[in-house]
């Protein structure tokens, strides 16, 4: 049974970091209908920024100021500069083609995720930056029951990743941008017909899912340690699987299809093979997607004509 | 094969001797030779993409191979670079540049035994000599890419070598290997598993892409019994998060890697056992000055960069014989240079001379241990 939970934990674990990108992307889609291909690269962004924040701190093995001082700031850094960088881009690269054919964004979104790679390759140059977060985070502050090890970064990205998740359904379902932005998600022209500044809307959406994707990068490079421009394209790719298959624009079917795909992912290497995880688990998504197309808690959007 | 490259080494020879004969007594003769003494060379490897810090040294060590040559050669020989990403497809793309751009008349690399089974061929009939410093895999050197060479040893040599180490200094009962799904590290997993199963250990086969960065589901399949977990992984980075989810999940169990994994600041897991096809040179006196060179130049290096020097020098070498051999520096003068080429000594502290099928012959590993410090220190053979 150990290693079953043990298996679980790493899981749930690698699901949540999924979800939380896919929270972003699936925002993104439910406003603009925008497949945001350069999501994974803001997650990058924010893996490079918590880095950066720990060398600005003295580095892993000499950090200057408390830890979870040091945390706070990597988050919140990483949340503001990255959610302004999702703003921008939303600004200058997809609002003048927000009226174009969907093709058009669909282009863009990759040519900017193409951009923001090759800007950090420029500016951060092509080696792996490494957190070392066992320097300044001691695994042996995290728990162990029985033969399962959950170390105290694990538990900080699923408690984190939890509050994330409550905290950004809290904002849809009960404040007013909540419901602006459900209301530009179902139909953008009535909503402006409204009175609700659509623009606006659109942009604190892009913020609030590129805060998300840097918070998730903070979260990677504390757990993987390793940080490098390319980070962010399997994690995209990832997070936009883990949405579609929850119901892309859903953001509950966001985090479901993430931890969905977290935990395939590691009973599969767990109890079958390593050599096969992909191939299981994209069959497994295969499976869900021809059960129910729109995604496990997508719905049929009626369409009036 | 053997004939025609004794041949071509007579034939050089001939012609360098004459050469020197027409020279003799006259500095303006080798001035006229090294004015028409211009070529360029392709150098492939990963400079951008997760392998690029592979690529980045290859690339150091390739421009300052290139500039001590020129110099001491007075040749002009330029390098075009190609970035492969360590991707079998853009080193086809890269090649087929280099191939109809006719001022290249021979390449460094690419890096991966992946890469130069996808580029073998337009090599080949493109009549262009390739050197790669790190592509190990036994089956490139059968004879099927007549202008592929290597100045490293190939994995018939290293699977073995590492398995029966291993087996006779770790003694373990049951061990986990772990391949990155491409050709270098499946090719060397191919030659080590019948080793450890003829000694009766229990092998548990992975296999996992070199874009996972999570390996902790993998890491809680080490079971006890296990005490070895092998590497033969061409990123360091991730070894290293591999290291630190056993840590995390309490498990004892070495890492035992091999050429990708030297990587001293990335790969630092005490207790850990590397081999690699290259020396480190900074152990080596008659190196002491490109080293020195080097690391003022580009900062830390590891096992990557000295085997480009050597493979560079040696294409630089065969460009000026044919320069003063007084024959253009065509890719067919070039490779035949290629092939007759007999190094007593070189920077990997070994003589450089090629096989029929181009593998460098009596090509030798080394193995390292990584001590509290982070330190590789050798261990003697």
């Amino acid at each position: 049974m150990g290693f079953f939970f043990q298996e679980l934990v790493n899981g749930v674990t690698m699901g949540a970091l999924y979800a939380l990108i896919a929270l972003g992307f699936s925002m993104v889609y439910g406003v603009l209908k925008l497949l945001n291909f350069a999501h994974g690269d803001l997650y990058m962004v924010g893996a490079f920024i918590g880095y950066f924040v720990i060398q600005w701190f003295g580095g892993p093995t000499a950090v200057s100021i408390p830890v979870p001082l040091l945390l706070v700031i990597m988050f919140v850094l990483a949340a503001v500069l990255v959610g302004g960088l999702g703003m921008a881009i939303e600004r200058f690269a997809y609002r003048p083609l927000r009226n174009a054919p969907r093709i058009a964004p669909l282009i863009t979104a990759i040519g900017i995720s193409f951009f923001l790679e090759n800007a950090a390759l420029l500016l951060f140059g092509s080696q792996y930056r490494v957190y070392n977060t066992p320097d300044f985070i001691s695994f042996s502050s995290g728990l162990q029951i029985g033969s399962v090890s959950i170390d105290s970064v694990q538990i900080m990205v699923l408690a984190f990743s939890l509050a994330l998740m409550i905290g950004l359904r809290l904002l849809v379902i009960r404040t007013k941008l909540g419901k602006q932005m459900r209301a530009v998600a179902s139909d953008r022209e009535a909503a402006e017909m409204l009175g609700i500044n659509v623009n606006f809307t659109i942009a604190a959406t892009f913020f609030l899912g590129s805060a998300l994707a840097g918070m998730a990068g903070v979260m990677a490079g504390l757990l993987f340690n390793q940080v490098t421009n390319t980070i962010g394209f399997i994690a995209g790719l990832k997070a936009f699987t883990a949405a579609v298959v929850g119901g892309i624009g859903s953001l509950p079917g966001a985090m479901l299809g993430g931890l969905l795909l977290g935990i395939a992912e590691s009973f599969i290497t767990g109890y079958i093979s390593s050599t096969y995880t992909n191939l299981f688990v994209f069959a497994l998504l295969i499976a869900v997607m021809l059960v129910r197309p729109r995604g496990l808690v997508g719905r049929v959007q009626l369409q009036k004509v | 094969m053997k004939k025609s490259g004794i041949l071509a080494a007579v034939t050089v020879l001939g012609a360098l001797v004459v050469a020197g004969c027409g020279s003799s007594g006259s500095s303006g003769t080798t001035t006229t030779a090294s004015k028409t003494c211009k070529a360029s060379i392709g150098f492939e490897g990963p400079i951008t993409g997760p392998a690029s810090p592979v690529g980045d040294e290859q690339l150091h060590f390739a421009e300052l191979a290139l500039a001590m040559d020129n110099t001491a050669n007075k040749t002009h020989i330029t390098l075009v670079q190609g970035d492969t990403q360590l991707n079998p497809a853009n080193a086809v793309t890269v090649t087929q540049q280099f191939t109809s751009n006719s001022s290249i008349v021979a390449v460094v690399g690419p890096a991966g035994s992946q890469e130069v089974e996808a580029v073998g061929s337009l090599m080949a009939r493109a009549g262009m000599g390739f050197i790669s410093g790190s592509a190990t895999n036994k089956t490139l050197t059968t004879g099927k890419y007549p202008t592929f060479f290597r100045v490293v040893s190939n994995d018939s040599v290293q699977g073995p070598q590492d398995a029966h180490y291993i087996i006779d200094h770790l003694h373990p009962k049951a061990l986990m290997i772990v391949d990155d799904q491409e050709v270098y590290s499946t090719g060397l997993v191919s030659e080590m598993i019948p080793v450890f199963q003829a000694a009766g250990i229990k092998v548990d086969h992975e296999s996992v892409s070199q874009k996972v960065v999570d390996f902790s589901s993998l890491v809680a399949k080490v079971t006890p019994a296990t005490t070895v977990v092998v590497l033969p992984w061409q990123i360091a980075a991730n070894a290293q998060q591999f290291g630190r989810d056993l840590a995390q999940q309490h498990k004892k169990a070495v890492i035992f890697g091999t050429d990708g994994l030297f990587s001293p600041g990335t790969f630092e897991i005490t207790g850990s056992y590397v081999s690699s096809f290259g020396p480190d040179i900074t152990a080596i006196p008659a190196d002491a000055s490109v080293a020195a060179t080097a690391k003022a130049k580009y900062g830390a290096f590891g096992t990557f960069g000295p085997p480009i020097f050597a493979a560079t020098h040696v294409i630089d070498e065969a460009i000026a014989s044919v320069c003063k051999a007084g024959h253009t520096p065509s890719r067919a003068n070039v490779l035949a240079a290629i092939k007759a080429t007999s190094e007593p000594t070189s920077i990997l502290g070994q003589p450089i001379q090629f096989d029929s099928h181009g593998d460098l012959v009596n090509g030798k590993f080394f193995l390292f241990q990584i001590n509290s410090a982070g330190k590789y220190q050798l261990i003697p053979s």
